[in-house]
Order: C-alpha cells, then structure tokens, then sequence
C-alpha cells in the first residue's frame, strides 16, 4: 500500500511509476534479465563463523538514517556479522517487484521489506526461510509483539520473518471545519450512522467542503478500510472453510450501503488518483472535515499546520474495531549460517531499546507491548496529537488473512466500493458482482 | 586465408553487439514465451499447460475490455496526431519572427516525461478543485466529472496523449517540408497553382513517406500506451481505461498471475508484428 511508507512525496513516486513504466514498455523479459544479477554470495556460512548478510530495507529520508544508525550500533557490538543495508535499489511500493525478479534469478537478500498484503504470496517460495524454530526461544520475546504484529509474519502456522512496521486506521477530523460548520467534535464509541449525519452536516457544496474523503482507486487503500465495517457486521474477509467470502451475507451489503450513502449523498470526496495525495491536501485545506487514517498521516497534518484531532474508527456495534496493516521484514534462506545471522540482526532491530527509536523517529507505531509501555515512547505520545489514539487502537487492531489469493479477492472488492462512491448502480449488485469474483478467485487459488 | 581472418576481425566487431541485442532482445523473448505456456508466479516452480493461458486469454472479458479500450485510445489518437502534427508544421513552416522560439515550444511537451504529464493534468481535470472544471464554469458549462467519469476517462487520456505526442510529428514534417525543394513549389506557382492545389500535388505527395512512417511508429506507441494510464487512473475508474499493457502489468505484479500476463503480452507483441510486416509488405508493393 502506497500510503504506509513513511514519507510518501512526489519525487518519488514519479521515479517509481517512470521505473514501472519503463519496466513494461521494454516487456516484462528484460526487467527479469536486468534485474537480480549482483552476485554476492561470497559469504561463508559456517555456524558462528564471521557473516554477511544482505538487507534491502526500501526506506528513505528520515527511516533510511534511523536504520543505518541501528546497523551501525548492532556492528559495534556483533562484529561477526556484517550487515550490509540498502534500500534495495527501490523504495516499498515496488520492493515486491523486485523480489519477485530476484528470486526468480537465484540471487536474492537475506532480508526484504515485505508488505503484509504481500507476505503470503512471496512465501510460496521455498527460499524463504522459515523462523518457527528461531521464535520459541524465550529471549526472543515473540508474544511480546502485537497480535497484528505476529499474525502478519506467520503464514500457514509458519513463521516467515519479523514485524517491521505496525499501524491502523482511526479518523482524524479537521477542527476548523468543524468549528465553522458549528458541529460538536466526533468521540470515541461513535457509530456510522453519527458519521453519516456528522458529514451530512460538515458538507457544504456552495463552499466546497466535504464531509469525509476516500481513495477511489479501487486499490488496497480503497479497500481495507472496508474491513473493520465488515468485522464489526459478524462478517469475514474469507469464511472459515478458506473457499469462499465471508462478507456474502448482511455484513458486506450494510458496510456497501453505508458507503453507498455516503456517495450517492456526495458527502464523500473519492480520490480517483492513485496514492490519494489530493485527499489528504483538500483535507489540511480546510475543505473535509473527516478522513480515516493510520498514523504515517500525523506528520503531513503537523507540517501543514493543521488543527487536527484524532478518534477511533465508528461501528456498528459500539464495539472497538480496526484494522492494522503491518508491514514485514521477510526472511530469505541462504544457508542456515545467514538465516541465523539474519534473525540475530531482526531480533535487536525489533528489541524495545530500538523499537523505540524506529517508531518515534520513522514515524509508525511500537511492534511491542513493552516498548509501548516505555517512558520514552509515552514521552513521545505527547509530542503528536492523536498518535496515543492510534497507539491505543493496536491493543484491539486485526489483520487481513496472510493468505496467497488475497490479491485476486481485494480486487473485485475494490470495484464494488468504488461503485458505492462514484454511486453507480445498488449495493446489491455490486456486492453480488465482487462476492462471484472473488469467489471465483478463491475457488480456483 | 586473408579472407577468413578478415571475417573473423569483422565478427569480433560485431559480436559484442550481437550478444547485446540476444541478451537483451531475443532470449527475453524466447523466455517470456516458455513463460506463456505455464502456470508461473514467478516464486514457485511453474507448471506446464501448454496453450490453456491463451485459451483462457481468448475468452477473458477482461482482456477484451482492454483490447477494446486500447483500440478505442488508438483509433483516436493515431489520425488525430496525424493531422494536429501536420497542420502545425505548416503552420511553423515559414520565415517569421521568433519561428525558432515558436517551434521549441511545440516540441517541448514532447520532452516532458509522461509521469509528470500524468500528474499535471490529474491536477488540471481534478473533478471538483481543477482547473479544467474553473473555466468551464466561467462559460456557464456545469463541472465534469472527467476522471471519476468511466465515460470520458479515456477521451481525456487521449487529449493527454495528443498534448505530447504532436510535438514529435510536428518535427519529423516540418524536416520534411524543408526537404521540399523551392523550384518544385514556384514551378507550381508558376504554372498557376494556388494554395491547395500546391500542396495537393505537390508537398503531400512529398510528405507521404514520413507520414507512413508516423502512421506506424503512432499506432505502435498508441497500442503500447502505460505509462500515461498508471500515473492518472490506474486504469480506473471501474476499468474504464485498462489497456493492454496495463493489464499485463497488472496480472504479472498485483495478482501474481506471470504466465497469464506473458500470453497477454504475446497477444500484443502478436499483432504489433503482424501490423508492422503488413506495412512493410505494403511499402514495397508501392515502390
């Protein structure tokens, strides 16, 4: 997802598209021929002898300098295993491109940034190492973790790598808007039927305001905000048997409805560009009062001097819902001499003492329940308005299923709320036409 | 033996050119069309199936929603290029003040990467702040929704490509217009003929070759088109601008369908050669 990353800017994501552009216009081929060639397997992998392992990371900017300086403390004290860190010549977004051509070509790192949505498929591969056996051992300290944490790095019961980056949806409410459309503030407990009515009333057409925004791209920002609704119904993404949807039944159609409401009442801005930059201007604009956001969004909003506040995500229920979208540091099997070297490296990545680094200078949320009780992380609570909302919400965040059809499931998915936002055709029909496809997809694997 | 070893020097000239154009050209080909034939993710061991991913392909609807968008894109685009290129390079083609000034600036949206074409104008053709909806509302005409309309995504994206990609006919007829030697044209004059009749028989028949030339080069880019769908609509709205390559793209990386993607794009790369030995054959029952 393109949003998570931590300093999603314009530069580079026109570097990135030119680089995909450019990938298809040549044929897909020659980016497979081109890419994976270095060679550099020159590591021995002896147990305990000296290491080197590879790590593409896909960061920039501030995260990129956060985990050099991590890598450069963890060489002080581990001198036996050499880490050699880049970006992988990509950012996020496209490190699955990459790593699919690198396995394909043999040559690949021994540690990749991983999107969760992404996990499943790339653990197909038998060069993925499995770290059940790693993980057990108490001083790895793997409960320790968030549930969504450890849930998005275990495929099929096995685990495939380390949590990288957790983070969640809540609302954040613009309070200008607020202000002068005379509407009281959102609070926690609320449902969808007060954020309907909230952004009936923020939405203002003579002026140009909008009562809430979402991605209409029809891509995984536009769809797993979908999710926490369909939960909250007693729905699933995919139903116990795996086979088939879960949200094939009221859940899907209120959640559809509720959108569809929310479009064909135009009280919703629907970003048809992809990556949804638009949005989040027209929101610190002053022209939205209310958009559903993870906490990667908190340090745009402080830049651009907006007077913000933070709540939780509204329900049906009443009940706390939301969903987390983790990201993964995955593990490739290059010898078991790299794969050790690999988790011994992860496992002081992922340890409170730099945990806490990672969270509060990239800009995500703590992977584990003990850094999130530091005195230095709740110092930091202080520093960012509403980021203790999103920090709280991880206690109750779930996941999308690591399984590998997920992909050929969001897509049809995808439509379908599209539909509802640009209020073409009924919730009925665009729930059918999604639920035949996805199940489609599933049937067929 | 003078003979041989010249051959040999020769070779050793060209060799290394040679294993460029199949390292890089042909064993992709060769590669993507093995690929074609199976079930592959590219992450674990493909499975062979033969010709199924084209029989699959052939009944895809889809696919053919792609096909039809990107032919769509290309009826439009080709001949309106045609025309929009040829009428500013006559227009350009004459001694006024600050004509170099005047050619550069047409060329200029030619040089401007397609990415940052995509963003300009997803700015401009933003449906409810863009500056496309602002004038249209000076003219009392009411907003559009332009990319979040499924019925005028696709004309828009044309618009976009025409912005560009006149630019590169202008130049290649304005080259050839210069390449028309002035005698021919006061000759004609001399003989009486006016404006039209002078370029009728004189100028297009001169200009037939680079347009023949365009026609080809156009079509080819135009079926190709990618970049321009990924930056602005991701081929949305509801799929209303997926075209081929984007489909491919799609398939192979998002939903990890590579053998699937390979047969796509050897359904296109099929009729792009096709076109272009057709042209060939053509040309050469013309000359």
């Amino acid at each position: 997802m393109t949003t998570r990353s931590a300093s999603p800017g314009p530069t580079r994501r026109a570097f990135l598209r030119q680089g995909l552009g450019l990938a298809a216009a040549t044929g897909m081929g020659s980016l497979l021929a081109a890419c994976g060639s270095d060679d550099d397997d020159n590591a021995t992998t002896t147990e305990d002898g000296p290491v080197t392992i590879t790590m593409w990371h896909g960061q920039e900017d501030q995260a990129k300098e956060t985990i050099d300086k991590i890598v450069v403390d963890f060489q002080s004290k581990n001198p036996k295993i050499k880490v050699e860190a880049s970006s992988g010549g990509v950012v996020a977004d496209s490190m699955l491109q990459k790593i699919t051509t690198a396995l394909s070509a043999g040559s690949y790192p021994d540690i990749a940034y991983i999107f969760g949505s992404d996990i499943a498929n790339v653990a197909r591969s038998p060069k993925v190492a499995n770290l059940q056996p790693y993980v057990t051992k108490p001083e790895m300290k793997w409960d320790d973790f968030y549930p969504a944490a450890r849930d998005a790095v275990t495929v099929e019961g096995k685990v495939r790598g380390f949590p990288a980056l957790v983070d969640n949806l809540c609302v954040a409410y613009n309070k200008k808007v607020f202000k002068a459309a005379g509407v009281p503030e959102p609070t926690a407990g609320w449902t969808w039927d007060q954020f309907i009515e909230t952004a009936r009333k923020l939405t203002d057409p003579g002026k140009g305001v909008f009562g809430t925004g979402w991605p209409a791209d029809g891509g995984e920002d536009c769809v797993w905000r979908f999710y926490p609704m369909i939960w909250d119904l007693g729905g699933a993404i995919v139903d116990e048997s795996g086979k088939k949807v879960g949200f094939d039944n009221d859940s899907g159609l209120k959640a559809l409805q509720t959108i569809h409401q929310l479009g064909a009442e135009k009280l919703v801005y629907p970003d048809t560009k992809p990556g949804s930059e638009t949005m989040y201007q027209i929101f610190n604009s002053g022209k939205m009062g209310m958009v559903a956001t993870g906490p990667w969004q908190l340090p745009d909003f402080v830049d651009q001097k907006t007077d913000y506040g933070v709540v939780p995500l509204p329900s049906y229920s009443g009940n706390k819902v939301t969903i987390a979208g983790p990201d993964t540091w995955t593990v490739f099997d290059n010898g078991s001499g790299r794969v050790k070297g690999a988790v011994t490296f992860l496992q002081f990545l992922t340890e409170s003492s730099q945990d806490v680094k990672w969270a509060t200078q990239a800009g995500s949320l703590p992977l584990r329940q003990s850094t999130a009780n530091s005195a230095e992380w709740k110092e930091h609570l202080q520093s960012t308005t509403g980021l203790d909302v999103f920090s709280e919400a991880l206690g109750y965040a779930k996941i999308r299923p690591t399984i590998r059809t997920y992909p050929r499931l969001s897509q049809p998915l995808g439509q379908a709320i599209v539909k509802m936002l640009l209020n073409k055709g009924t919730p009925e029909g665009a729930l059918r036409e999604a639920a035949q496809a996805a199940n489609d997809a599933l049937a067929t694997g | 033996m003078r003979r041989l070893s010249e051959a040999g020097t020769a070779w050793a000239y060209v060799f290394p050119a040679c294993l460029i154009i199949l390292g890089l050209g042909i064993l992709p080909m060769i590669w993507s069309f093995i690929l074609s034939l199976q079930v592959s993710d590219l992450i674990t061991p493909p499975e062979w199936i033969g010709f199924k991913n084209y029989e699959v392909i052939s009944r895809d609807p889809h696919f053919r929603a792609a096909v039809g968008h990107t032919l769509v894109y290309t009826a439009l685009f080709v001949p309106l290029v045609i025309a929009a290129g040829l009428g500013l390079a006559l227009l350009l083609n004459r001694r006024i003040r600050l004509i170099g000034l005047y050619r550069t600036l047409v060329f200029v949206p030619f040089v401007v990467s397609a990415t940052a074409q995509g963003v300009l104008f997803s700015f401009i053709f933003e449906s409810h702040f863009g500056l496309a909806n602002a004038v249209l509302r000076w003219f009392s005409i009411p907003p559009q929704g332009f990319f979040t309309d499924e019925h005028q995504a696709l004309y828009l994206l044309v618009l976009i490509g025409l912005w560009s990609g006149v630019g590169f006919c202008v130049v290649v007829f304005l080259a050839a217009l210069q390449d028309i030697q002035e005698e021919l044209v006061e000759a004609a004059a001399l003989d009486g003929a006016g404006r039209w009749a002078t370029f009728r028989y004189v100028v297009w028949p001169a200009l037939q070759p680079v347009t023949i030339f365009l026609l080809v080069w156009q079509t080819l880019q135009a079926l190709q088109v990618f970049d321009l769908v990924f930056v602005t609509t991701r081929g949305g709205p509801l799929e209303s601008t997926t075209v081929v390559v984007f489909f491919v793209w799609q398939q192979a990386f998002q939903q990890f369908n590579a053998g699937y993607a390979a047969a796509a794009a050897y359904v296109l790369a099929f009729v792009l050669l096709v076109l272009s030995i057709g042209v060939r054959f053509a040309r050469r029952r013309d000359t």
